[in-house]
């Protein structure tokens, strides 16, 4: 039995302080054979989810504590004794966090009295009052008052010169008070080697350099977890303050295991359950759903589903979610349920999904399991624009104690750790950007990064940079904010884990992220935002303002030919989800012609299939050109819905159980895993015990493995098929809107951006290309957003909005609208005048040819504008000076690039257009002319780059789009020759490339074989690249 | 006729810093405004503006670009040193040097009447070009007619250019383009996007346009550039302090006429620095030995003076510590170190406090003058765990107003040396103790510790383990065990 409990141990969730994780931590107390070991990170409960999942597996005891800051800058430690001693320690932190700044929390000492119940307080250490210069006197009865026997004296030792007179003070004052002693020593790492990195966290905390740092270094390593025999001889003088952290850690009997959770249950009518409610809820969905008969195999399925929700006691979770939907309908805020909630019939029923599972044949298990016990999750898209005001009503509907935002930890990796090592160490930062940006995002620290970086590998400080960044990589440097989870509670979420304020105003912050929720089995409600229900939102409002026609996502015809014939094409510009260049490949190859075809379509182009080597069996078997066989026929069931190939992520866990005999507990293992894949070696341990099953079971190994490399990928961004169901329905809706409507679509999709895969550029030359009339930015006409105005042709001409000039914010508009509301504007300066814009905005307009109704020239609109600024602020008459002198006229490249200039896309005309004369006399074809050329030809081309991507999955090829004005080119670049043309490749905008067509199923692509610059030809406007990595 | 050359060192900052890593100019490197990420690209060298990195980028964007770019900072101070060191040299071919106040690199030179002493402009052109590759830099040099021609064609063209009129010089300034001239960026933006790309261009525009558009600074370069407006050479003239010398027909060997001899010398050379209102705040001492060369002493008195007789104290002071001298002296130098004098406060209403701080300083000013300059010093305490590294000793210039902090509690003073002194090894067996100080002290009876400090791994690692140790009469010594070197060494001891 071990002679000792550590009761002050500091892991690196005391941000830049510990030097250990928490699970070290518990490690190293097991093999040191100690049986209890209390956690208490400083002013939080950050780590015990880590520490609590390891105890469990090591056996060793874990005490739940912290230590709190005092207002008057002094520390007392606390531990909780039991569920109400936790839920104090969480509510006084929280206490102390909120009312004080990020990153910072400070309670009072009547606080802490108040929450004293079932804590237990350690008081010393070196921030303690009760070893001060100063008699604590009235702290000290306050504290034995609130405590009783639960105070203690806490006498630590670190070998230092100065504390024997600290502890000869504490001893005294204890005895005064009558206050028992219990040995301690502030524990930061789990063995001396890490006091190293410990110097170094404390040089990042404070922001100086290891060799300024001084005193703020602790004096010694013994900071270390001490073995039973060591912290005896510590404090040989005094066994029995030894012996009395065994007494204080029996008196602590609390486990996270003993957290009871309850959803929050809502508020009901009058006399029925939640689950009477919830029943009543779904079957009157349903009925709306299926037009009053509701489908047997509908109805058998939502009595199960209902039976289990019940059982499990999970209705007020739906509860909630339907009530959120509801309150986004009532606000009219476009949202649909996403992810394995997809599986569900009741979430259909009840309108959070808009996927029919029962018709899909998805699986509702995949969503919820008995056998499982873990709850469900319910992501929602909500319209990007609006996902604030639904965050706000859930705080006001639950209150801000049971409802909270979780947080998402910012951890150590790479690039940061030898950006924030190599700093405190003291390298330049300059040559730390250099090396920084050789490493990868995630994983290792690689050596070879310092040579390529012009940094010495056998230099010293370099080795210490080395060492130190590997040793920090997953520690948390900060707490910021998940995208849109909530975690709800029917007692405060304040008792269950401390609340802290985030950086955004009016956001607080729970202290665990994601992934200790689910390890809890917490309930967490996801809502995120979406671009592509936003621009809906507003195409929804074009279409009946200027149409007439009143439109929603249900109420879109199904299955319209034109629409699937458009997307045949790949003429998918703005279309949610198979806009991208790779999709746009895809989809000649894979002709989507249902709803479901698009269901694969949005998977199929991810990492995992392609990773996989999926996609191309999956075309050969859809056009028929390949058998559909199954690796065994106990696979058949799993994967007849996609042609024997897996391309799901519910398909692949399905196989592992089928074909590698996962138990439900290996396969949850396994999916937990794959979206962890960040987390090196976390799907590695499943290479080899899967391809050993499956291949014992008579599957080809070369099959198995592809199964695996597939597994891999999907951690990557894998799409679980109920995810991209509901992914479908958007990209069929924006489809539709494109097709029928393409004025209202493009109009929409501009005043949605940023969103999508392409720059308004892009969009506006599409639209252009369809027929569509762009009118420039007018301040005579011209609002905030782009509207439709009658134009020349059959459809509306969209009128490019003021928020694409540049620079030209929300409040500009406003004076702009209000002044333009009292009377049309006479001139420049009868504009500058009355609006007052700063020079700068109204000189930007007057490039952005805004004021040519005053005046037609752009140069002579600037001068006009400036001198009117100018004359405005002095209150000056500009009709003494002397007259406007003549400006050169803009030409039409010019007129092109200060259009892009000032707005980003010009209605003008595309960069490139005034030179396809001079292109076409240097033999150079457009993209049209390029589309149309067979296979195997050798091609020069020049075109504006407009995307760049060279994805993970590729092995460094990079793939470029050019635009001109008649369409786009996609070129593949081959790593050896993107070596060779790097600068070129990645800076110039206007680009040339040699190379050869590659002609496949009607999808063209240019293999760059060389790169260069047009040369003699005057810059086109510079257009802005998406660039992807 | 005028004559006026300009001499432009292009990017002197980058040029600068490839000067201190000449190995940098076979990388992309470039000058940034400070050593982080975001700072911003100053000057780019070709190899990384053929990668295109360019100036007003940030070190983190120039990067992606040439994943080797160098990169460092060039300090002000470092930038006019050069300058000044610059304009020291082509001061040999011209009195009349003025270094640009604004644009690091640029000079203007007057030329008049050159042509007398040099073959021709261009030979002496030639050579200042040359002066300058001597120190390492590569300069244009254009000998011009008028301040504004001469810098814009400069700044304009590479190499040796002399012009032959005003005429000349008139057309080829109207071409040079604008954004060879250091005009703020965002003017030079907007006059290219109103077209205006040359000089010329320039001064067609209205000067009242000018003026109301772009404001009073770039009024005057436009009236400077259309001629409107001449700037005259303003040469820098060096702040030479003032000096004495003394050649000694008969070398000196007796410090009592040596100091008669300063005396005469200092009364002249504190009247020629009080005539600057300014007042002496050190005082250089050359001698030159017959045999043993050059020496140099200095004094400071403890405020800036120009009373002779307190500085001839000082002068007695440090000589005739010297009993005789070591060499005969056959030249004297006095310089003097000058301040601005320091207005004297009127004390009306202060109260003549129980102790002198000007006498203090006078005396420590004697002290350090018969002693050596480091002879008063003071401990600052500094922030390290070692006890030797927790304090520095620092010259005592001025002694200030006493402020001591209360003491809550008496403590034990701790006495150190100044570097902890090894003891003996301990032995195995130590049949009568542990004998630290001999017999005499008789051996150690208490031990307290073992207090550890240990650090400084990134430097110099150390770890000692520190004990208080009491021997049999009752001295308290202060000794530590470096495990380094696995000795045991004396620190201090307690009192």
């Amino acid at each position: 039995m071990s002679t000792y409990a550590p009761l002050w141990c500091k892991s690196c969730f005391s941000f830049l302080e510990g030097a250990s994780h928490p699970e070290e931590l518990v490690e190293a107390c097991a093999a040191q054979g100690i049986e209890t070991m209390a956690l208490t990170d400083r002013d939080g409960v950050y780590g015990v989810v880590e520490a609590h999942v390891k105890a469990r597996e090591t056996g060793v005891r874990l005490v739940l504590g912290s230590e709190v800051t005092i207002d008057d800058g002094s520390t007392l430690v606390l531990l909780a004794t039991s569920r109400k001693g936790y839920a104090n320690l969480c509510e006084l932190i929280t206490a102390g966090r909120r009312r004080s700044e990020k990153g910072v929390s400070r309670v009072g000492w009547r606080e802490v009295y108040e929450h004293a119940e079932d804590l237990m307080a350690l008081w010393g250490g070196d921030r303690g009052l009760l070893a001060g210069e100063a008699d604590p006197f009235f702290v000290a009865h306050g504290l034995g008052e609130a405590f009783g026997d639960r105070l203690y004296a806490m006498a630590a030792r670190h070998r230092r010169a100065e504390e024997p007179r600290r502890e000869a003070r504490l001893r005294q004052r204890a005895e005064k008070y009558r206050i028992p002693v219990a040995a301690a020593h502030e524990v930061l790492y789990h063995k001396p080697a890490r006091r190293e990195l410990q110097d170094v966290l404390t040089a990042i905390r404070h922001r100086v350099k290891l060799v300024d740092a001084g005193r703020l270094l602790k004096p010694n390593h013994e900071h270390a977890l001490k073995p039973p025999r060591a912290f005896e001889r510590l404090f040989e003088d005094d066994p029995a303050a030894v012996a009395r952290t065994l007494e204080v850690a029996s008196r602590c009997s609390f486990s996270l295991d003993g957290l009871r959770y309850r959803y929050p249950s809502e508020r009901l009518p009058d006399g029925k359950t939640s689950a009477d409610w919830l029943r009543e809820l779904t079957s009157e969905g349903a009925r709306g759903r299926y037009g009053g008969s509701v489908p047997e195999d509908v109805a058998r399925q939502l009595e199960k589903e209902l039976d289990l929700i019940v059982e499990l006691d999970y209705c007020g979770y739906f509860l909630t979610m339907w009530e959120i939907v509801r309150f986004c309908r009532e606000r009219g805020i476009l949202c649909q349920g996403r992810g394995s909630a997809a599986n569900s019939a009741v979430c259909y029923c009840l309108g959070i999904t808009a996927v029919d599972p029962v018709r899909l044949g998805l699986l509702f298990e995949r969503f919820l399991s008995r056998e499982r016990a873990e709850p469900p999750d319910i992501d929602l898209d909500i319209e990007h624009d609006r996902r604030e005001e639904v965050i706000q009503h859930v705080y006001a509907k639950y209150g801000r104690t049971h409802a909270a935002m979780v947080a998402n930890l910012i951890r150590y990796r790479p690039r940061s750790a030898v950006r924030d090592v190599g700093k405190a160490l003291g390298l330049a930062e300059t040559a730390l950007d250099r090396l920084s940006k050789l490493l990868p995002h995630y994983g290792d620290v690689a050596p070879e990064a310092f040579a390529e970086a012009g940094l010495d590998p056998e230099h010293p400080v370099h080795r210490d940079v080395l060492r130190l960044s590997s040793e920090v990589l997953d520690f948390p440097r900060h707490l910021s904010i998940h995208p849109g989870g909530f975690l709800l509670g029917h007692d405060p979420v304040s008792t269950l884990v401390p609340i802290e304020n985030a950086t955004m105003p009016d956001r607080t912050v729970i202290q665990w992220d994601k992934d200790m929720i689910e390890e809890l089995g917490l309930f967490k409600v996801d809502l995120l935002g979406l671009g592509a229900l936003n621009q809906l939102h507003k195409a929804f409002d074009l279409l009946e303002r200027h149409h007439g026609k009143n439109l929603s996502m249900a109420a879109i015809p199904p299955d319209d030919i034109a629409t699937f014939d458009m997307i045949c094409r790949a003429d998918t510009v703005g279309v949610f989800q198979i806009e991208s260049r790779a999709q746009m490949a895809m989809l000649p190859r894979l002709k989507p012609r249902t709803y479901y075809d698009l269901v694969i379509e949005v998977s199929i182009v991810r990492p995992g299939p392609i990773t996989g080597g999926m996609v191309h069996p999956y075309l050969k078997r859809r056009a028929g050109e390949e058998k559909v066989v199954y690796p065994h026929p106990t696979l058949e069931p799993v994967l007849a819905k996609t042609l024997g190939v897996p391309l799901f992520q519910e398909q692949v866990i399905r196989l592992a159980m089928v074909a590698a005999d996962y138990t439900p507990g290996e396969a949850d293992q396994l999916r937990r895993d794959m979206a962890a894949w960040r987390k090196t070696g976390r799907i590695e341990r499943h290479h080899e015990r899967l391809v050993r099953r499956m291949t014992a079971k008579g599957i080809e190994p070369e099959f198995a493995e592809r199964v695996f490399e597939q597994i891999r990928g999907f951690g990557e961004y894998g799409f679980p098929e109920s995810h991209a169901a509901s992914f479908a329905l958007i990209a069929y809706a924006t489809a539709w809107m494109r097709r029928h409507y393409p004025d209202v679509f493009a109009c929409s999709l501009l005043n949605a951006q940023p969103m999508g895969f392409y720059s308004p550029a892009t969009i506006v030359e599409d639209a252009k290309r369809h027929g569509i009339e762009i009118q420039p930015v007018d301040v005579t006409v011209s609002d905030w957003d782009c509207t439709l105005e009658p134009g020349s042709r059959p459809r509306f001409a969209i009128r490019m909005g003021l928020r694409y000039v540049k620079g030209l914010g929300e409040s500009e508009w406003k004076r702009i609208e209000a002044a333009r509301g009292e009377r049309p504007f006479a001139s420049v300066a009868d504009f500058v005048g009355r609006t007052r814009l700063d020079e700068g905005t109204v000189a930007r307009l007057a490039e952005a040819g805004a004021l040519s109704r005053f005046e037609p020239g752009r140069r002579g609109a600037l001068w006009a504008a400036k001198g009117a600024a100018r004359a405005t602020r002095a209150a000056m008459d500009l009709d003494r000076e002397e007259a406007t002198p003549s400006f050169e006229g803009l030409g039409p490249v010019e007129t092109i690039g200060w259009d892009y200039r000032t707005t980003g896309h010009s209605p003008r005309g595309h960069p490139l257009a005034p030179l396809r004369e001079k292109l076409r006399a240097r033999r150079l074809p457009d993209a049209r002319t390029v589309s149309r050329l067979p296979h195997g030809r050798l091609v020069h081309y020049a075109g504006l780059v407009i995307c760049r991507q060279r994805p993970g999955t590729a092995s460094g090829v990079v793939f470029m789009t050019l635009e001109d004005e008649t369409g786009f080119v996609n070129v593949v670049v081959w790593s050896r020759v993107y070596e060779k043309h790097k600068v070129l490749v990645k800076t110039t905008s206007f680009l040339g490339v040699t190379g050869k067509l590659e002609v496949q199923d009607g999808v063209t692509h240019l293999v760059a074989e060389s790169f260069w610059t047009p040369k003699d030809l005057l810059e086109p406007a510079k257009v802005g690249s998406r660039d992807f990595h | 006729m005028d004559r006026t050359a300009c001499i432009d060192l292009p990017a002197f900052p980058l040029q600068l810093l490839l000067l201190r890593h000449p190995d940098w100019r076979e990388h992309p490197a470039a000058v940034v405004e400070a050593d982080r990420p975001q700072g911003i690209v100053l000057w780019a060298n070709e190899r990384a503006r053929a990668l295109r990195v360019l100036p007003g980028m940030r070190y983190a964007a120039g990067l992606s670009l040439a994943p080797g770019l160098r990169a460092g900072v060039v300090p002000e101070d470092e930038i006019r040193r050069a300058e000044a060191a610059l304009a020291e040299r082509f001061r040999r071919f011209t009195p009349n040097v003025e270094p640009s106040a604004g644009e690091p690199g640029v000079f203007w030179l007057d030329a008049r009447g050159l042509e007398r002493l040099f073959p021709s402009l261009e030979d002496w052109a030639r050579r200042l070009r040359e002066e300058a590759a001597g120190a390492g830099f590569d300069a244009s040099v254009v000998v011009g007619f008028k301040r504004f021609g001469a810098y814009a064609l400069a700044r304009a063209h590479r190499g040796v250019h002399v012009l032959k009129n005003a005429a000349e010089e008139r057309e080829a300034t109207r071409a040079v383009p604008l954004d060879r001239l250091a005009l703020p960026p965002a003017t030079r933006d907007a006059l290219a996007r109103l077209g205006i790309v040359t000089v010329g261009g320039f001064t067609d525009l209205p000067a009242g346009g000018i003026a109301t558009r772009f404001g009073p600074e770039v009024h005057r370069l436009h009236r400077v550039a259309s001629g409107d407006l001449e700037v005259p050479l303003q040469p820098e003239r060096p702040d030479v302090p003032a000096t004495r010398r003394l050649v000694l027909d008969h070398p000196e060997e007796d410090a009592g006429r040596l100091i008669a001899a300063i005396e005469g010398l200092l009364g002249p050379l504190l009247d020629e620095v009080g005539e600057k209102g300014k007042a002496l705040a050190e005082l250089t001492l050359g001698f030159r030995f017959e045999r043993l060369g050059d020496h140099v002493e200095s004094l400071k008195p403890a405020s800036p003076t120009l009373d002779a007789r307190l500085l001839m104290e000082l002068v007695r002071l440090r000589l005739q510590a010297v009993r005789k001298l070591p060499d005969r002296v056959v030249e004297v130098l006095l310089a003097a170190g000058e301040t601005e004098a320091a207005q004297r406060k009127q004390r009306l209403f202060a109260e003549a406090g129980g102790r002198d701080l000007a006498a203090a300083n006078q005396a420590l000013a004697r002290a350090r003058a018969r002693l050596g300059d480091d002879a008063v010093v003071r401990a600052r305490s500094r922030d390290a765990h070692l006890p030797e590294a927790s304090f520095a000793w620092e010259r005592l210039d001025a002694l200030g107003d006493a402020a001591p902090r209360p003491v809550s509690e008496p403590r034990l003073v701790r006495r150190i040396h100044a570097r902890p002194q090894p003891l003996p090894p301990r032995e195995r067996h130590e049949p009568d103790g542990w004998m630290l100080r001999g017999l005499e002290q008789g051996p150690v009876v208490r031990v307290l510790g073992p207090y550890v400090v240990s650090g400084g791994w990134w430097e110099r690692p150390a770890h000692r383990d520190y004990h208080f140790a009491e021997t049999k009469d009752g001295e308290i010594l202060w000794l530590f065990y470096d495990r380094g070197t696995r000795r045991w060494f004396l620190q201090g001891r307690v009192e």
